[in-house]
């Protein structure tokens, strides 16, 4: 039960982080990103090689990784998506390429094997008769982090009200000279930032594959859907509901039908309410 | 856009080259790439004419082509009956999918469409892989016979049945039916006050894509002799969309010239061993970025145009 | 006679706004009628729960002698009922014939004769036959509003709802339009109710107006009665004012 509740926690912490990024960017530039999968992959390939080659210490390899990965992201809005803004078909298939060119990348250059990555806290911690890896608690309590870190940025900081305010209403954001495209750019800096910064928290205890953006991308997506397009709040209610029923089946039934979850639940809401059950608006 | 003699005369030297591919380039090797390209060919062309002339872009077509292989598999390998029952059975279970996520999604707006197909596909690949017992899980189902036998007979009849869709298929967008399927893509609100029982156009023609999904499935499933959930997978959806995206949405044929195309390159690039994918992602953003129209429609209408 | 159109006591409401509100008329078959009302009146909702696109809430609409209640838009289209947009719409991609043929191939008219050719003769009878092969993307506004006529028409409706017909027109464009319902509406022995904003255009068109405010029905009757009846003016001093200086000393509104 115990281990329900914390392992749930961490799986949620998780599920929130990359989804808020991707509702973050879809909320404010209408952009489905396909490559957000990537950004978690390169999060945690980043550390590895930045702590296995550049021999950095970890805390600041995490910090350097997610920084690097936050300006591809900048990099890739600006030089791939932003002239293609009109088609979201257009868009969506370029991120899909990044998303493929990025897995090849990394398949070339680490090859398929899962690669190590040093966790940061190394204790296992004692609860109620149960053993919590100190990493996994560092991911829970990481993840919330930088939740509480993305409030505080967009309700207290002039960047990041603009930010909310084209998320709400784009046109009128523009209308009272709030510069859409910069802010698109630094929003995609954002969510990029994040997707890394949940790859190096969990890059320690899961499977580091070329592969790895892929299923994360899936439940982003789920639990982007579930709460609602573009609604931050919906993302991090979406992600413990997620978090904690493919936990619970798991634990209770079996690892397979736990993946069903975050699809069906899909389904079940563009059946149900397509705009998501806490968006504020239909989102298109 | 009427089927002029030009047109005829291109399908038919397309034909001539199709069929006389392998027998020029002679290996079997060669007959199982341009099989499987002929199927994505039947695949594109479905989905195009679903979604190409309706605009609702439907990111679940793999849900029909895995219903019907996994039809033509169990049939063929459970109840060891003739392969040539599943190209009965493979479209008619796929219309019977198509039905069942049609009507609870062709409601909804365009992305949110698209989004149920494909969560739709992605819970039949989840159930796939979770009741293994009887579909063979991760495996799949295998053992699968041939519908014909040497190869090369097979991959004449996989011609014609591509043959036999286009004409179909482009039959039936040429007709009022087409021009309905267009005017939904104009204005579903005006098309209603046009008299036009929109719903109906949107199910039959979901349908339609439907039923040529799995009979290419079930030429596929009985080249391959094997069928897995991969089939349902949303990476083959987007492959095929891929294609009519490369060939130029709303032609019917140009999807195929897609399909082909890119079977072709990936085969083609094979040479390049592990730079293949990137090559291949670079040709896609080339065309996303300078040819948003594809490649194989728009060329065909020049040549139309200057033989007038 | 016996009434085309029976509406009675129609309602709807939207969350908490009341948009229709125990709405009562009867169409005389033949007739033009008008409805009149300021912005937000209620007047394009009353269109779209007669033509299916909404459900109404409450009370009963009749049409032909039998009710409409939960038919889809084109359930109704094919009883005999059409309606133009107040922002056209058309099938961008197509020709003009095109977007005709599409409302020619409803199966109330499927049959009369070739689809393709009946389109052209409906585009030649409302003026737009030299275009009919154009596309209609790059048709201008007052030929867009002849074209949704003109789809209205494909149907072989009893009964044709015109939802601002004049708006946007310049005016050497009204006219024009006008004359066109009127003849229309004497060789296809139609019956019409129009909504309509440009007082002028409505008094030559329409033998009596439904006026309406709040999604009520404040009057009804012939055009130069509901001008001076008071409610109505309540209603449109406001807009009144607007119009006049839009259209400075001509719109015969002298009267207000």
């Amino acid at each position: 039960m115990i281990q329900i509740l914390v392992y749930g926690a961490v799986i949620s912490a998780v599920y929130a982080m990359l989804a808020v990024g991707f509702t973050l960017i879809f909320g404010v530039a209408r952009i489905l990103n396909l490559a957000h999968g990537s950004f978690y992959a390169l999060g945690a390939y980043a550390v590895y090689t930045l702590t296995a080659q550049a021999h950095l210490p970890l805390w600041l390899a995490a910090i350097l990784a997610v920084l690097l990965v936050a300006a591809f992201g900048m990099l890739i809005e600006r030089l791939l998506v932003r002239p293609l803004r009109r088609s979201s078909l257009a868009v969506l298939l370029i991120t899909l390429a990044v998303a493929l060119m990025v897995e090849q990348a990394l398949l070339l250059t680490f090859g398929s094997e899962a690669r190590n990555v040093p966790s940061m806290v190394s204790t296992t911690y004692h609860f109620a008769g149960v053993d919590i890896s100190g990493q996994r608690l560092l991911a829970l309590t990481g993840g919330i982090g930088v939740l509480l870190g993305l409030w505080a940025f967009m309700q207290h900081t002039r960047l990041g009200l603009a930010i909310l305010a084209i998320s709400q209403d784009a046109e009128a954001a523009q209308y009272m000279g709030i510069p859409s495209d910069r802010i698109y750019s630094i929003v995609m800096g954002l969510s990029a930032g994040i997707a890394a910064a949940a790859g190096v928290l969990v890059a320690p205890f899961q499977t580091v594959i070329p592969g790895m953006g892929l299923l994360p991308l899936v439940k982003a997506f789920a639990i982007v859907v579930v709460g609602g397009l573009g609604s931050i709040p919906g993302s991090i209610v979406g992600a413990l509901l997620l978090g904690y029923s493919e936990t619970i089946i798991a634990f209770k039934v079996s690892i397979e039908w736990s993946q069903i979850v975050s699809v069906a639940a899909v389904l079940l809401t563009l059946v149900l309410r397509p705009a998501g059950f806490f968006g504020k608006r239909a989102a298109f | 856009m009427a089927i002029l003699l030009i047109d005829w005369v291109g399908a038919v030297l397309a034909l001539l080259v199709l069929a006389a591919a392998p027998l020029a380039l002679g290996s079997s090797y060669i007959i199982g790439v341009l099989t499987v390209a002929l199927c994505f060919g039947i695949w594109a062309a479905s989905w195009d004419f679903m979604s190409g002339l309706t605009g609702r872009e439907n990111f679940g077509h793999s849900l029909f082509i895995g219903a019907g292989a996994y039809a033509a598999g169990f049939l063929n390998v459970t109840f060891g009956l003739s392969p040539w029952w599943s190209l009965l059975a493979a479209p008619l279970v796929a219309v019977f999918f198509s039905i069942l996520m049609g009507f609870p999604t062709l409601r909804l707006k365009g992305p949110y469409f698209a989004l149920a197909m494909l969560s739709g596909a992605a819970v039949m690949q989840n159930l796939t892989i979770i009741f293994s017992e009887y579909t063979g899980g991760q495996d799949g189902l295998n053992g699968l016979e041939p519908l014909l036998d040497p190869p090369l007979a097979q991959y004449y009849f996989t011609l014609a049945c591509l043959a036999l869709t286009a004409l179909v298929l482009k039959f039936i967008a040429n007709s009022p039916w087409g021009t309905i399927l267009r005017a939904i893509r104009g204005d579903e609100a005006s098309c209603q006050a046009a008299g036009i029982n929109v719903t109906f156009y949107k199910i039959a023609s979901l349908m339609i894509s439907a039923a040529f999904a799995g009979v290419g499935a079930a030429l596929y499933a009985h080249y391959q002799l094997q069928v897995g959930p991969d089939l349902f997978a949303v990476v083959l959806s987007i492959n095929i969309i891929i294609m009519v995206y490369v060939g130029g949405m709303g032609s019917i044929y140009g999807p195929i010239g897609g399909a082909v195309l890119l079977n072709v390159l990936t085969e083609v690039l094979r040479g390049f061993s592990e730079y293949r994918l990137w090559v291949y992602t670079l040709v896609l953003i080339f065309i996303v970025f300078f040819m948003p129209q594809g490649l194989v429609a728009p060329l065909w209408r020049r040549i139309r145009a200057v033989t007038r | 006679m016996t009434a085309l159109l029976n509406v009675r006591d129609l309602s709807k409401r939207f969350g908490g706004l009341q948009a229709v509100k125990d709405v009562s008329f009867s169409l005389a078959p033949g007739t033009i009628t008008g409805v009149l009302g300021p912005n937000g009146a209620g007047k394009t909702t009353l269109f779209n729960l007669l033509t299916g696109f909404i459900g109404f809430d409450s009370g009963s609409v009749e049409f032909d002698g039998r009710s409409i209640a939960r038919l889809a838009p084109h359930q109704i289209v094919n009883r005999g009922l059409s309606r133009t947009f107040q922002l056209a719409r058309p099938f961008m991609g197509m020709t003009v014939r095109e977007n005709v043929e599409v409302a020619c191939l409803a199966p109330r008219v499927r049959h009369r004769g070739t689809p393709r050719a009946r389109a052209q003769a409906l585009l030649e009878q409302v003026g737009l036959g030299a275009k009919a092969e154009q596309l209609v993307d790059v048709l201008p506004y007052g030929d867009l509003r002849r074209l949704e006529i003109a789809r209205a028409l494909a149907t072989n409706p009893q009964l044709l709802l015109l939802d601002e017909p004049f708006a946007g027109l310049g005016g050497s464009e009204i006219e024009p339009l006008a004359n066109l319902i009127k003849s229309l509406h004497r060789s296809e022995r139609l019956t019409i109710l129009i909504i309509e904003h440009k007082l002028r255009e409505f008094m030559q068109l329409v033998s009596e107006v439904i006026a309406m405010d709040f999604g009520e029905v404040v009057a009804i009757g012939p055009p130069a009665m509901i001008v001076r009846h008071p409610r109505v003016v309540e209603a449109y001093i406001g807009t009144a004012a607007i119009e006049r200086t839009a259209q400075p000393a001509e719109d015969g509104l002298g009267a207000l």
